[in-house]
């Protein structure tokens, strides 16, 4: 596949810098010398199918995973906003536990004035402060990210990582946080990876668009260089499917 | 007032006071976060490991009271396979927890069954439903002290094990040790459940786990006050089942699992009438 991909400016200040990175995950390689760089306040795509080594890699930046080639850099803290599947759900626990979970990084047994105060700060930022004493359970799909998204920017993040977000999530919701989010990397100048296999997601949010196959990364440019693309768009999001995918089914 | 207390002025019931409020206080809060990880079988699976090791003790020629010690370890490297088992493989908690259960229990049937006319005399009925009024002296020390030493040791990683129950991912990326503490958790239950077996027995320790905890879990809201409801309910069952098995003449383990069982029927009942 031979196409026009345009790198960020090398000479904007990098949030994350992926240099040669392979993994390897009981011998087998997952992650195959990718290496790319994003800069500051950047909204990016990451796209691919599965098994394509995505959250491998995800995994790897966060520091959940040990590189076996290459080298990772970060400048500054990640935040991260998990698929809704990931947690118990029947947790007995608000949203501002969560929250101020990820400030002391241990779940609180009891919260302090200032802590409830800055949690309900970010969640009024991002147009939940009516959640912050609502159950999780009691939370809708849309409602649980948005808590989420608070939890990932309480620790003042420079680089956001949303991990397939919106799944889940109806359509109105996904196009909420979606806006939400993108509203947010451009106001804060906080890069971002979005994972996500809606393409009506990425041509909405995406300021470059990188796509990994195979544990390999063979595109990374501009949305316009590969949505362009049939070939592309065919393999990343289904042969011909170039509309938003029904709400739940992302 | 006098006559409800007057039971304890028997020194088997001081001792079975302390060996029940012990064995309800660290139940509860342990059983907090066993339950909160979707293992409730785990304490049942666990206590039938206890009797696989304790028959294996027996079949060496160690007393009922000394078997404990080769229960301990036992039990503690079953804790650590079904944590395997659950960390390794897609299997569920309560199928992980079922394998090791069968395993152990008909290992220590074996061993039962390999003894000799020769060997010493076991009551398998106490060692099944416990006898909490029998505690000596010597096993109400250790009773405590493994009491004492998993509820401070509990305390102490509450907050880290809360967030790693809640959502291991998001733990880990905190610097939390996740597969630690699970396994931790697994261990320490193990070793509670086995001096718990001594006081309780092998069939109802798991009452002693689940049902407190399941009660606070339908009627707060954090996992904080969970921990201390449970704690509080524990307690407060033992003691009061306790002291009314005394006066009814009803077998004690089973008149506080029946308080317990009550108490969890009006949480329900009050749980659904706040929807």
């Amino acid at each position: 596949m031979t196409l026009a991909q345009t790198r960020p400016d090398p000479s904007l200040a990098h949030v994350l810098d992926v240099d040669h990175v392979s993994i390897a995950i009981g011998g087998k390689t997952i992650v195959e010398d990718v290496s790319f760089w994003i800069p500051k306040g950047e909204f990016v795509c990451l796209c691919g199918p599965n098994g394509a080594g995505k959250s491998t890699l995800l995994k790897a930046i966060m520091g959940l995973l040990p590189t076996s080639a290459g080298a990772i850099t970060i400048d500054g803290r990640v935040g991260y906003v998990p698929q809704r599947k990931g947690f118990a759900r029947d947790f007995p626990a608000r949203a501002v536990d969560l929250i101020v979970a990820a400030m002391r990084g241990t779940w609180p047994a009891s919260i302090r004035a200032e802590e409830h105060e800055r949690a309900r700060t970010v969640l009024a930022k991002i147009g939940g402060e009516h959640l912050l004493g609502t159950p999780i359970a009691d939370l809708s799909g849309g409602e649980t990210q948005r808590v989420f998204l608070a939890r990932a920017l309480v620790t003042d993040p420079t680089l956001l990582i949303l991990d397939e977000p919106t799944a889940g999530v109806d359509a109105r919701g996904r196009a909420e946080l979606l806006e939400l989010m993108t509203g947010l990397s451009r106001s804060d100048e906080l890069a971002a990876i979005l994972v996500t296999h809606n393409l009506a997601a990425v041509a909405q949010t995406a300021e470059r668009i990188m796509y990994l196959e195979a544990g390999r990364l063979l595109c990374w440019g501009l949305p316009h260089e590969l949505l362009g693309q049939e070939s592309l768009t065919a393999l990343a999001f289904g042969a011909g499917d170039h509309h938003a995918q029904p709400a739940g089914e992302e | 007032m006098s006559w409800l207390l007057a039971p304890l002025a028997y020194d088997f019931m001081q001792r079975a006071m302390i060996a029940a409020l012990a064995v309800a206080a660290v139940c509860a809060v342990i059983g907090v976060f066993v339950v909160q990880r979707g293992l409730a079988f785990l304490g049942d699976g666990l206590a039938h490991a206890a009797f696989g090791g304790i028959a294996i003790g027996l079949y060496l020629g160690a007393s009922v009271d000394h078997a404990v010690w080769i229960a301990i370890p036992f039990t503690a490297v079953i804790a650590l396979g079904i944590g395997y088992v659950l960390r390794r493989t897609q299997l569920r908690g309560d199928v992980a927890t079922g394998v090791f259960f069968s395993f152990s229990f008909a290992l220590g049937v074996l061993f039962l069954g390999l003894r000799t006319a020769q060997d010493r005399q076991v009551d398998v009925e106490s060692l099944l439903f416990g006898n909490m009024l029998a505690v000596t002296p010597e096993v109400l020390i250790v009773v405590v002290l493994v009491a004492v030493l998993a509820l401070v040791l509990t305390m102490l990683l509450w907050s880290r094990l809360a967030y790693a129950i809640f959502d291991p991912e998001l733990a880990a990326i905190s610097g939390v040790p996740v597969a630690v503490l699970e396994y931790l958790l697994l261990v320490e239950t193990a070793v509670v459940v086995v001096v718990a077996v001594k006081t309780v027995g092998v069939v109802l320790v798991s009452s002693f786990v689940v049902i407190p905890a399941a009660i606070a879990r339908l009627l707060v809201r954090t996992l904080a006050r969970a921990t201390a409801l449970a704690l509080v309910i524990g307690v407060a069952g033992a003691s009061v089942g306790l002291i009314a098995s005394f006066h009814l003449d009803t077998p004690t383990t089973a008149t506080i699992i029946l308080i317990h069982c009550a108490v969890f029927a009006g949480a329900l009942a009050w749980a659904r009438r706040r929807r």
